[in-house]
Parts: structure tokens; C-alpha cells; sequence
């Protein structure tokens, strides 16, 4: 996670849910591309959302967590946002 | 055959046979169409009517059907393949049919219109060549096709593409779903090459976020 993603209290997070169709080199691209993550970064989620069916990819302000989500959707990934309990 | 999606000092190339691109191109304007439809982009998003968790089966359908008359709550798509690609975002239904009311139908429009993108790009003369911005919206509209046809073919789990990858080798000319398996199959095989091209333009150390 970056740096000001962990040290913020913001309470809402985007999980992104494994599928069978998403390709990894795809679901890495996407991680890296919209969020900026490195590459070791952004394999590592790819890989929990493969290996663990689930992977918190975002946190911040619920509004912010609804733009995530939707960019997810756009990229044909599956997310949901809720609250980071 | 198809040639591998690869970089060259013009752009980003793919060869296709012409009866290759009229296939692809045809299936990508039909998920575009798909999008286009009562669930999609046409639904005219809701307002103000609550939705009824009690309602189920029959009920459910004619209150779903009652309320998109009324301009009510967007809700989830019926057909399971658009259901997929506009998934529901969150597991608090009231969160999930908030978040459809503002954004269902915004994202079925850009969803269109980059399925529209990369299929325009085929009714050009070839040889393929593409744009960056091109490429980018080729990869996330094979991820769009491909969602639709592992929804058709039952694609659920990991365990099912080992399933639908033994049914693409089959073959069978008479079997419908082995015919969609063999074009699913290629589709996936077709974005490995483009993602790989696109992600071997990321910096390994990450970049400003698009967000």
C-alpha cells in the first residue's frame, strides 16, 4: 500500500474479487496503471486477489472508495467498497 | 491465423485474417448492443423510490419492472452477462442501488464506447495499427467480450477454464458452446499478448496514479 494510504484513518476501503476470467498480466496492468503501484506492488495484490479470492487494493473517504469501485467496473474487474471494519 | 499483438516503431500491430477481424469486431458490437439495452445505459437511472427487500421471484420482477416505468431504483441487470459487467459494488443493498442510481449508466456509455473504439479499429483497412489510447481501449474491451462469453459458457470458477479450454480443443463443429469455447480461447490469447505489450510499457517502480 502507499505510504498515505496506511497511515490515513480514512474508514471505507475497495476490495477487488478474484474471477476465472481476468488475465494476471491484465489484472497486474490494471493495479499498476490506475493506482501507480510498482510492479512488485501491484503483483502482489494481483496475486491475493488469485490465491486468496480478495485483495483491499484502496482505502480513503468513502466517495473516493465509489470512484475506485467504478473504475474497477470500467476495467471489467469485479469490486465492491465497504466499510473497513 | 491471427498474428500476436506486438509493439513496432509505427504503433501497436495484430494481424488478422479479414474473416477473423468481421468475427471480432461483430462480437464486440454486440456487447456494445448489449450495454445499450433496458439494463444498460438506456435505463433511466431512479430517483427516490425505496427498494423492496421483501419482494422475491415474481413479485420481484414485475415490482423491477414496475419501477423502471417509474424511473424507480436502477437495479441489477437481469441477463447475468450484463449483470457481470455492471456488477454490484457494494454488499449493503442500499450502498449497491445508490451506487447504480449515479454511476449503472455512465459506466455503460464509456463501456460502449470503448467496445465501439476497438471494433472501429478492425473496420479500418488492415494491416491493424493502433494508438496507444487505441490499445489501451482494444485491452479493456476483450476483458468486456470475454466476461460476456464465460457467462455464456458458465465460466464460473478457475476449475471451469481448465473445462472450457479441454472443450475449445474438442473441436466439435456441431457444438455450439465448443464454437464459443474455441473463440473464447482465442480471445484470451489474444489480450495475453496485448497486456503483455501494454504492462512491459510500465515503469517497475509505478507511476502518478491515473485516478
Amino acid at each position: 500500500m502507499p505510504a498515505e494510504a496506511a497511515e490515513t484513518d480514512a474508514p471505507w476501503v475497495t476490495i477487488v474479487w478474484n474471477d476465472p476470467v481476468n488475465l494476471m498480466s491484465y489484472v497486474t496492468y490494471v493495479f499498476q496503471s490506475y493506482f501507480g503501484y510498482s510492479r512488485a506492488e501491484a503483483e502482489q495484490l494481483m496475486s491475493d486477489v488469485h490465491g486468496k479470492g480478495r485483495a483491499v487494493v484502496s482505502t480513503g473517504s468513502l466517495e473516493e472508495m465509489e470512484r475506485d469501485v467504478e473504475a474497477m467496473h470500467g476495467f471489467g474487474l469485479w469490486a465492491t467498497f465497504s466499510h473497513d471494519t | 491465423m491471427a498474428r500476436r499483438f506486438r509493439r513496432t516503431r509505427r504503433g501497436i500491430t495484430a494481424g488478422f485474417e479479414p474473416q477473423e477481424a468481421e468475427l471480432v469486431a461483430g462480437l464486440l458490437e454486440d456487447v456494445a448492443r448489449l450495454l445499450a439495452g433496458p439494463a444498460g445505459a438506456a435505463d433511466a437511472p431512479g430517483q427516490d423510490a425505496p427498494l423492496d427487500p421483501a419482494a422475491t421471484g415474481e413479485e420481484a420482477t414485475l415490482a423491477a419492472l414496475a419501477r423502471q416505468l417509474d424511473g424507480g431504483p436502477v437495479e441489477a441487470p437481469h441477463d447475468p452477462a450484463l449483470a457481470r459487467l455492471l456488477p454490484t459494488a457494494s454488499d449493503d443493498d442500499d450502498a449497491a442501488a445508490e451506487f447504480r442510481r449515479f454511476a449503472q449508466e455512465g459506466l455503460a456509455d464509456r463501456k460502449r464506447s470503448t467496445l465501439l473504439t476497438a471494433a472501429a479499429t478492425l473496420r479500418r483497412p488492415a494491416p491493424l495499427l493502433l494508438t496507444d489510447d487505441e490499445a489501451r481501449a482494444w485491452l479493456t474491451a476483450l476483458t468486456d467480450l470475454r466476461l460476456v462469453l464465460a457467462q455464456r459458457l458458465g465460466l464460473e470458477t478457475d476449475d471451469d477454464a481448465a473445462l472450457v479450454a479441454m472443450r475449445a480443443a474438442e473441436a466439435d463443429e456441431d457444438d455450439p458452446a465448443s464454437w464459443t469455447a474455441n473463440i473464447y480461447d482465442f480471445l484470451t490469447w489474444l489480450q495475453e499478448g496485448l497486456a503483455d505489450v501494454l504492462l512491459g510499457d510500465l515503469p517497475d517502480a509505478g507511476g502518478p496514479p491515473r485516478r
